[in-house]
């Protein structure tokens, strides 16, 4: 955390000079990435809970296609619980050597992803800056259209994603979580630059490798009906009839002739098309999948050994969620009811920030990536990588958000503390589970605070823009 | 810990909720954290006074131990130790005399006599042979639990070790489960009293080859301390736990054959290494007890109540537990004992049921018993052999035991055998009750006597209200370098008002990295070849480490205590950055080694606190900043870790100046890593930045 926001920080300040900064930072943390890549056994990150988790561990995948290779059903024994197409990707890939280390084709593949990803996020990025910069000319705050104190929030973004300790340690750990991050970005890429096709891939991929980010269909079809984040049209709309008013003593113009429509129009054959790119792309998917496991079970076993595993949480060894306590400590036949109510709280939150946010679909994406990695089955720290970094996509409205000092520190500590309370309890005894659990309550909290303070901090903006804008027309009368 | 922080991070927030938003009526804890934010200065000078105060209160705090597993009833069964068993033991220690009397330097053939009496006994015996050098420093294996170091490239038949081992199995027992008995002897150059501790474990080895109520493995190792104590029982160890499958180069060598025979038992329930050394200077037979493992780790609590109580009212020992002797006699300690004592009396004058009043002479025994246990732990190094086994998770203690006899009194020697050898087979019998591994007592405590303990809920008041001023000043801090910031730039563009901190945490996140590399670095000159007197390396790191802070301080203007300008930043955010890193790096030490981080709090917090930058206090002349200025410029000297090395040096009477203080510190930091110590790493990449930062803060402009 310190040496993201320290490279951050450097960045804030640099790169108003030169762009080509943004690639030397770059360029830096994959060869920081290539250096940590070297030193596997000393490291031994691949073992930690936090960063790997019964679905992300490239060791149960390995085992995978070990079963595999032996004509036995991958999902035998209970190890692995991933997809199989990342199994007929990634497996040939683990069984390679290369100077005695196992998985280096694998971190490699982890490295390409991540860069793949910071490049997104910075295309991302642009098109976010280049909204925010028109939206602001259109409301009358910003009169060059030179963008002057617009920051790059691409670029940003892009760094945070690549110097993040959490995306470094979750690449360099080994764990899948790189490739789901991924496809998740993906698909924001492809609804954000309107490529139907590319957004409905990435989010059927998304969802077939981890489940959870099925939730972003809803910000997707938004992005794709309304366009991208923008005030909330109640402004434009204001601005609109300030301007019709100046001119109506003049000839009628053409934009009097717009009549003030009480919302935006929603393209309802984009995202028509969209849901038809969803539906070939899911079959696509299960055709691979059923071809990949006829001989293991098929679909079904897939179905129950990947999202019944995630759903059912069957694998109760601690990691930063808060989920595997209770569900070791709950009688059983509480449990199903348990998990009903557990799950539920994702859904529960969905509509309500939907009708809230619907003008931001991308910060709503950012969200519900957010709400998922608190809420997950298994959670790791490549979660939290991914949305800090979709976080920063919105450091120009974001400007003002609180605490984030304070949480800044919490991240931190509570970073450090996981391992030291983890080698408390399992390697000296004379810690226990509840000194474990408690750093994973305050990692809870933390995010809580998190995303609380960054969804105020985004309708103060609107709300101080609002009011501005009031201002503004005021003045002019 | 974690709630304590997040409780004054809370107090942090709430405050900083206030500064901005527009005026709503905040809650009352909103309100507590308001009032103790502005009031920062008063509350922190009551809150570290009263850390001070509570620390010195230990020793008062301490409760009477008490046994809490009831599986160990200890002393509940008749000893069934026989004259036989004895005379067994008497045996055993004058053969090996004889034996050493006739053949010099025979190392290896000792070894062989023991082995043959463990298995007259009955007992399986095996010899292991280990090289004497492992502890070698790598940075980056410091919490990756114990490895098998397996150094099997250049071993030479040169030097090496054998330890013998001998295994009873329980006849109760299903072979999972063992208790564990070390004898460390040096067959070479050992004195007689060490010979007297074989003694005594071969007449319990006796004993127990015949008794019918073990349920647990029996272990005798009679570890090979030619190379010191710790060094065999830990090779030892490592190979019990984590076998090496490849055939070492030892096994070639000649002497005993030793391929092909390691025997195991089973999980350890707990172990006991038995020393005797020196006359006893009381009248009675002394026993001193050593708990402390690697990184201030103790032992279970029960293990100590047992043989405490066992040794005290079953065999009549005197009981000790070591202490820093210097302090029984200093005279503010007597008099802090005293006044405790007259308020104690005072106390139970006004209300007869506050019986917290002790002795001064009670109070001064205590504290430095206190002392000498937060040193041993905070230096994080074992205090003998039983170390090796908290790596392993196992309980163990060592017993020294001193005779009150001269070594060749054999009239003495029978009565001597028989009782140490009933502490032990009451000890081994309360162990052998246990159903599950020791747990129901406390890890985490202070000895303050054999028979007294602080527990962890009392001694982290202390460390709590130590650092507790921290995130206040923090938060006070940082919203006045916030606000200054604000007036001082009415850029709108720049106003970001939010993120102030960047720039400091920055420059704070630089001096960090720049302590984990100069921590990093005598990995590094180790491996510069040559011989080097530990005098040329301490050169060598100094020179490095300043000469990386030069290039910092080039490259990153700001990270520098001499530049002209702080880059943007103001230095109440810097230090409020600074303080938080302490807090962080404080509590963080705090769980892993609690000593380290009460010690290093002593030091760190109050010159955190006080320190301000010198110029604005000089410019200003009042003697109230002349003295703050006087007092920051002490601190930070006094904060450098070599100067305190060097004054806590002169205050035992060995003072150092000059260069031959580098080799010493050197030398007294290899000790530190060769242990795996945390507190090494809390020197260099928590003690260390935050000195640097303070200097830069002193040394800012304002």
């Amino acid at each position: 955390m310190t040496k993201d926001d320290g490279e951050m920080a450097e960045e804030e300040q640099k790169k108003k000079k030169k762009p080509c900064r943004f690639w030397i930072w770059a360029l830096t943390s994959v060869i920081f990435r290539l250096i940590l890549i070297s030193f596997p056994g000393n490291l031994n990150l691949s073992s930690r809970p936090e960063v790997s988790t019964p679905l992300t561990s490239i060791r149960r995948l390995a085992e995978g296609y070990w079963l595999k290779q032996a004509s036995m059903s991958p999902y035998a024994g209970s190890m692995y619980h991933g997809s199989p197409l990342l199994l007929s990707v990634l497996g040939p890939l683990t069984v390679q050597r290369i100077q005695g280390q196992s998985f280096l084709l694998c971190s490699l593949v982890f490295v390409i992803a991540d860069i793949l990803s910071a490049m997104l996020l910075r295309g991302i990025g642009k098109k976010l800056q280049m909204a925010y910069g028109l939206n602001a000319r259109l409301l009358g705050h910003l009169k060059s259209s030179r963008d002057k104190g617009i920051l790059r929030c691409g670029d940003i973004a892009a760094l945070v994603y690549l110097w993040n300790p959490f995306t470094i340690v979750s690449c360099v750990g080994l764990s899948t979580s790189p490739i789901e991050n991924l496809a998740v970005i993906l698909a924001l890429y492809g609804a954000v630059t309107r490529r139907v096709p590319l957004a409905a891939f990435g989010l059927v991929i998304a969802t077939h490798l981890s489940l959870y980010p099925a939730t972003l269909t809803i910000p997707i079809i938004f992005l794709l009906g309304y366009g991208l984040d923008a005030p909330p049209i109640k402004l434009f709309l204001q601005t609109k009839s300030v301007e019709n008013e100046d001119r109506s003593t003049s000839s009628v113009s053409k934009q009097a002739k717009l009549k003030p429509t009480t919302g935006l129009p929603f393209l309802w054959k984009t995202v028509m098309h969209f849901v038809f790119w969803v539906l070939v792309w899911s079959l696509w998917l299960l055709v691979l999948c059923g071809l990949s496991l006829s001989k293991y079970g098929g679909l079904e076993e897939m179905f129950t050994r990947t999202y019944g595993f995630i759903l059912s949480i069957e694998d109760l060894s601690p990691n930063i969620g808060v989920f595997w306590y209770f569900f070791a400590e709950v009688f059983d036949f509480f449990r199903n009811f348990f998990l009903i109510v557990f799950h539920v709280n994702i859904l529960f939150l969905l509509l309500p920030l939907a009708i809230r946010l619907k003008h931001r679909p991308c910060f709503l994406a950012f969200i519900y990536l957010a709400i998922c990695s608190i809420l997950k089955s298994y959670p790791s720290v490549g979660d939290a990588a991914l949305y800090l970094s979709l976080w920063a996509l919105f450091v120009n409205e974001l400007t003002d958000m609180k605490f984030s000092y304070f949480l800044f520190c919490g991240y931190l500590g509570i970073s450090l503390l996981s391992p030291v309370m983890h080698n408390l309890w399992i390697w000296r005894g004379t810690g226990n589970a509840n000194f474990y659990f408690g750093n994973a309550i305050g990692y809870a909290c933390f995010q809580i605070v998190f995303v609380v303070e960054s969804v105020s901090a985004m309708l103060n903006h609107d709300r101080a823009l609002r009011k501005s804008d009031s201002n503004h027309r005021e003045v002019k009368n | 810990m974690a709630t304590t922080e997040q409780r004054d991070k809370e107090e942090q927030v709430d405050v900083k909720t206030d500064d901005g938003s527009p005026k709503i009526k905040s809650r009352p804890i909103v309100q507590l954290g308001i009032f103790l934010i502005s009031h920062s200065p008063v509350f922190s000078v009551v809150f570290s006074a009263a850390g001070v105060l509570a620390l010195l209160l230990l020793p008062l705090l301490a409760k009477n131990t008490y046994i809490s597993e009831n599986a160990l009833m200890p002393g509940s069964a008749r000893s069934m130790l026989s004259n036989r068993d004895v005379s067994d033991g008497s045996k055993l220690v004058n053969n090996i005399k004889n034996f050493r009397l006739n053949h010099e330097g025979q190392g290896v053939e000792v070894q062989r006599l023991i082995g043959k009496y463990m298995s007259e006994m009955g007992a399986e015996v095996y010899y292991q042979k280990f090289h004497p050098e492992g502890n070698q420093f790598h940075p980056l294996h410091f919490f990756s639990g114990p490895d098998s170091d397996t150094l099997l490239g250049n071993v030479s038949c040169a030097s090496y070790g054998v330890n013998v081992a001998g295994i009873i199995r329980a006849p109760r027992g299903d072979g999972k489960e063992s208790i564990v008995l070390v004898t460390p002897y040096d067959s070479i150059n050992g004195g007689n009293y060490e010979a007297l501790s074989l003694g005594i474990a071969s007449s319990l080895f006796s004993l127990l080859a015949r008794v019918t109520w073990l349920s647990k493995d029996i272990i005798w190792l009679v570890a090979d301390s030619r190379y010191g104590d710790y060094r065999p029982v830990a090779a030892w160890l490592s190979e019990y736990h984590t076998p090496s499958f490849k055939a070492s180069n030892l096994v070639k060598c000649d002497g005993v054959n030793t391929s092909d025979s390691f025997r195991r038992a089973g999980t350890m329930a707990a172990a006991l290494v038995l020393k005797v050394d020196g006359r006893s200077e009381r009248f009675e037979d002394t026993l001193s007890i050593y708990a402390e493992a690697s990184n201030g780790q103790m032992p279970n609590l029960d293990l100590i109540n047992v043989v405490n109580y066992l040794a005290v009212h079953r065999e009549g020992f005197y009981v000790k537990v070591e202490k820093v002797v210097s302090l029984l006699s200093s005279s503010w300690l007597k008099i802090v004992g005293e006044i405790f004592e007259a308020v104690g009396k005072v106390a139970h004058k006004l209300n007869p049921d506050w019986n917290f009043s002790i002795p001064a002479a009670d109070y001064l025994e205590g504290s430095a018993t206190l002392a000498s246990s937060l040193y041993s732990q905070a230096l994080g190094i074992p205090t003998g052999p039983h170390g090796a086994f908290r790596d392993y998770q196992v309980d163990a203690i060592t017993l020294k035991v001193s005779p009150r006899f001269p070594p060749d009194s054999k009239a003495r020697q029978h009565d001597f055998f028989l009782r140490g050898a009933q502490l032990l087979e009451g000890t081994i019998r309360s162990v052998n009750n246990l159903l599950e591994k020791f747990h129901q007592s406390f890890f985490l405590y202070l000895l303050t006597s054999s028979s007294k303990f602080i527990s962890v809920g009392v001694y982290m008041i202390a460390f709590a209200l130590l650092v507790a001023p921290l995130p206040m000043v923090a938060a006070s801090l940082y919203i006045d370098g916030c606000n200054a910031h604000t007036k001082s730039t009415h850029n709108p563009a720049e106003n970001l008002k939010s993120w102030k901190w960047l720039g400091a945490a920055k420059q704070v996140f630089a001096l960090h990295l720049l302590g984990f590399i100069v921590t990093l670095l005598p990995y590094i000159i180790c491996q510069v070849p040559g011989q080097h007197s530990p005098t040329n390396r301490s050169i060598m790191w100094a020179t490095t480490s300043s000469s990386l802070l030069l290039i910092t301080s080039v490259t990153i203007p700001g990270c520098s205590p001499f530049s002209s300008r702080l880059h943007g930043t103001n230095w109440a955010v810097l230090k409020s950055v600074t303080i938080s890193a302490a807090f962080i790096g404080l509590c963080l030490m705090s769980i892993i080694n609690f000593a380290t981080a009460e010690i290093g709090a002593l030091l760190l917090v109050p010159m955190c606190l006080i320190v301000r930058p010198l110029r604005t206090d000089l410019r200003s002349g009042r003697v109230k900043s002349l003295l703050r200025a006087l007092c920051s410029m002490v601190l930070v000297t006094i904060g450098f870790p070599v100067m305190f090395f060097a004054i806590s040096r002169g205050l035992t009477g060995k003072g150092l100046v000059g260069l031959s203080l580098g080799g010493e510190f050197w030398t007294w930091l290899e000790s530190l890593w060769a242990w795996k110590s945390a507190t090494y790493l809390y020197i260099g990449m928590v003690h260390l930045p935050c000195w640097l930062l303070c200097l830069c803060i002193l040394f800012s402009p304002s």
